[in-house]
């Protein structure tokens, strides 16, 4: 009787092998975003808020380009894209602009972004927009995260000047730590999306960290 | 009774490896609903990551995903790239099928919960991926081909088709949990007399004490089921749903599965038509499809051959086999609804966001 069993077991476990990896390997993005930051600082030396650039990869780029009326045919000047921006900026703000500030460990909210536009240039499509922090703050240590929880959205900072702080106090140093690489990440991860079973926060792997110290 | 196939111990963990596949698969469903498109873009698929190799899929699709977008443009002056296009494109097919959540479940359920055949599954596998790309292509070709429609539009059309898709499974589950449960409450009346008089005190204490569990607490509420279902208007018998000339059935399999479009493949049509060449992506979201196909087909005869194998385990008891059987038809046909239901609701709660 356990060879009949071990018969049924092992087209089981195959399957739910299978599942398993049906649930999982289907992350994978389907934007690819090149972004530039920068900290944006008052006179006081407080942080006000953050401005970013970002650049779509060419395939996203066309969808969302598509159907677009230009005076010029492969020429969009900003006002034809500044509906397009509009859009994409209120749509952010369900995803909390992908960019997660703390002030010395605490949470700190955005407000809606303001001086969105987008530029089309060589063939690529860059959005760019401010966003004011509700209050500036003025902390020790200021860590901000940009990525996409469901890792829909690959984010990668562009390789010349990926951050820069605007208008920082001069004691005030800035790390920037660019998320591993996803394959070298998969086991570690693996491990702890297995232990929480939750992927909801899966692409905080790929989070890219920003830390800014001011003693 | 002759020996048992297998003890009760041994039967449970059977039940348990069985019951942990199925929340695995609704798992993975739902997962898919937490994340929502920014930019106005199509929905993606977003799902947990479990291991090396998955770790490994995953960088495999992204590559060819990547590869896609320059080999058509690479196309639009070399002739010979569109037949790397249409590998990458097969290829990005197998590997992304060994991921999308619900389409393979609710095929892999229906099978399960019928009595169909591995070439059936098959054959449902690739009816269904063709309607994918069929549909994927329907979307881009009237609304960015013909209409010239903005992102925007396209992706609200998707939004629709994406919610009546999960009407559809939610419902096409309710009518095989509707059906299966006829049957699955036919076998559990049966089951207590079969098991008493066939099994009566000879079975060893592990497996009498599970059928007792199984028939005891269903026992319990035997009277009120027996009523419930004369009062009800009586489903088909197992038997008639089972077997050939389904293919209706079978359709409605297909429809539920293939009308949600693959929003890669809408990327890529949309990129192609954007480069000027259209039909190059429309031949490489058919390939996709194709790959698909392989991969989900693979998968359905997974499915059926572990349920062939179930029914022959089980034929050995007579009362019991049968209510195990009918059971395992009821619960896959349950878990579609769920499945359904789950993705409609989670869907509906994401709406808002979802494109603009």
């Amino acid at each position: 009787m356990s060879r009949i069993l071990r018969r049924l077991t092992a087209p089981l476990l195959l399957l739910g092998t299978l599942m398993l990896a049906s649930g999982a390997a289907n992350a994978h993005p389907h934007v690819w975003i090149t972004a530039t930051s920068e900290l944006v600082y008052a006179a006081d030396g407080s942080l006000t808020g953050v401005r970013h650039a970002w650049t779509f990869d060419d395939m996203f780029a066309a969808y969302a380009l598509q159907g677009i009326e230009t005076k010029t045919k492969g020429v969009y000047t900003r006002e034809e894209l500044a509906p397009l921006a509009q859009t994409n900026a209120e749509s952010l703000k369900e995803y909390a602009y992908f960019t997660f500030a703390r002030a010395d460990g605490k949470k700190e909210k955005f407000v809606d972004p303001v001086d969105y536009y987008l530029d089309y240039k060589d063939t690529h499509l860059t959005l760019h927009f401010t966003l004011p922090l509700k209050a500036p703050v003025k902390p020790k240590q200021l860590m901000l995260e940009v990525f996409d929880a469901s890792f829909f959205i690959d984010f990668a900072f562009a390789d010349k000047d990926p951050v820069t702080l605007v208008g920082a106090p001069a004691s005030c140093a800035m790390k920037f730590q660019r998320p591993n690489d996803g394959t070298a990440n998969a086991q570690k991860l693996g491990e702890q999306m297995f232990a929480s079973s939750d992927g909801s926060n899966y692409g905080a792997m790929f989070a890219n960290k920003i830390t800014v110290d001011c003693p | 009774m002759k020996s048992a196939l297998v003890s009760g111990p041994q039967r449970r963990l059977l039940v348990g490896i069985a019951a942990i596949l199925a929340f695995v698969a609704f798992d993975g469903a739902v997962q898919a609903l937490l994340a929502q498109t920014p930019f106005g873009g199509p929905r993606p698929a977003p799902e947990p990551q479990v291991g090396g190799i998955v770790g490994w899929l995953l960088a495999r699709q992204s590559e060819f995903y990547l590869e896609i977008s320059s080999t058509i443009r690479r196309a639009k002056s070399d002739g010979s790239a569109v037949w790397t296009l249409l590998a990458i494109s097969f290829a990005y097919g197998v590997f992304h099928a060994a991921g999308p959540g619900h389409g393979k479940a609710v095929i892999s359920s229906y099978l399960v919960a019928n009595q169909e055949t591995a070439r059936r599954g098959i054959a449902l596998s690739f009816a269904s991926a063709l309607l994918q790309a069929l549909v994927a292509i329907a979307i881009v070709g009237i609304g960015a081909f013909l209409l010239n429609v903005t992102a925007k539009t396209m992706c609200g059309a998707e939004r629709a088709i994406e919610i009546a898709s999960y009407g559809l499974i939610a419902a096409f589950g309710a009518r095989l949990v509707w059906t299966k449960g006829g049957g699955f409450i036919k076998a559990l009346q049966a089951a207590p007399v079969g098991a008493v008089a066939v099994a009566g005190h000879s079975h060893d204490h592990g497996h009498h004490h599970h059928h007792d569990h199984g028939a005891g607490a269903h026992h319990h509420d035997h009277d009120h089921v027996h009523d419930e279902h004369c009062g009800h208007s009586h489903g088909p018998e197992p038997g008639e749903l089972a077997g050939p000339g389904g293919w209706r059935r079978g359709l409605a399999a297909v429809l539920t599965v293939g009308v949600r479009p693959c929003s890669g493949a809408i990327l890529v049509l949309v990129f192609a038509l954007a480069q000027g060449l259209f039909w190059a992506g429309i031949a490489a979201t058919l390939l996709m499809g194709v790959g698909t196909a392989i991969t989900v087909a693979t998968i359905a005869v997974i499915a059926v051959s572990a349920k062939d194998l179930a029914a022959r385990l089980s034929r050995g008891r007579e009362g019991s086999g049968a209510l195990i059987m009918r059971g395992i038809e009821f619960a896959a046909a349950g878990l579609v609804l769920l499945l359904g239901a789950g993705l409609l609701f989670g869907y509906v709660a994401a709406e808002r966001a979802t494109c603009l």
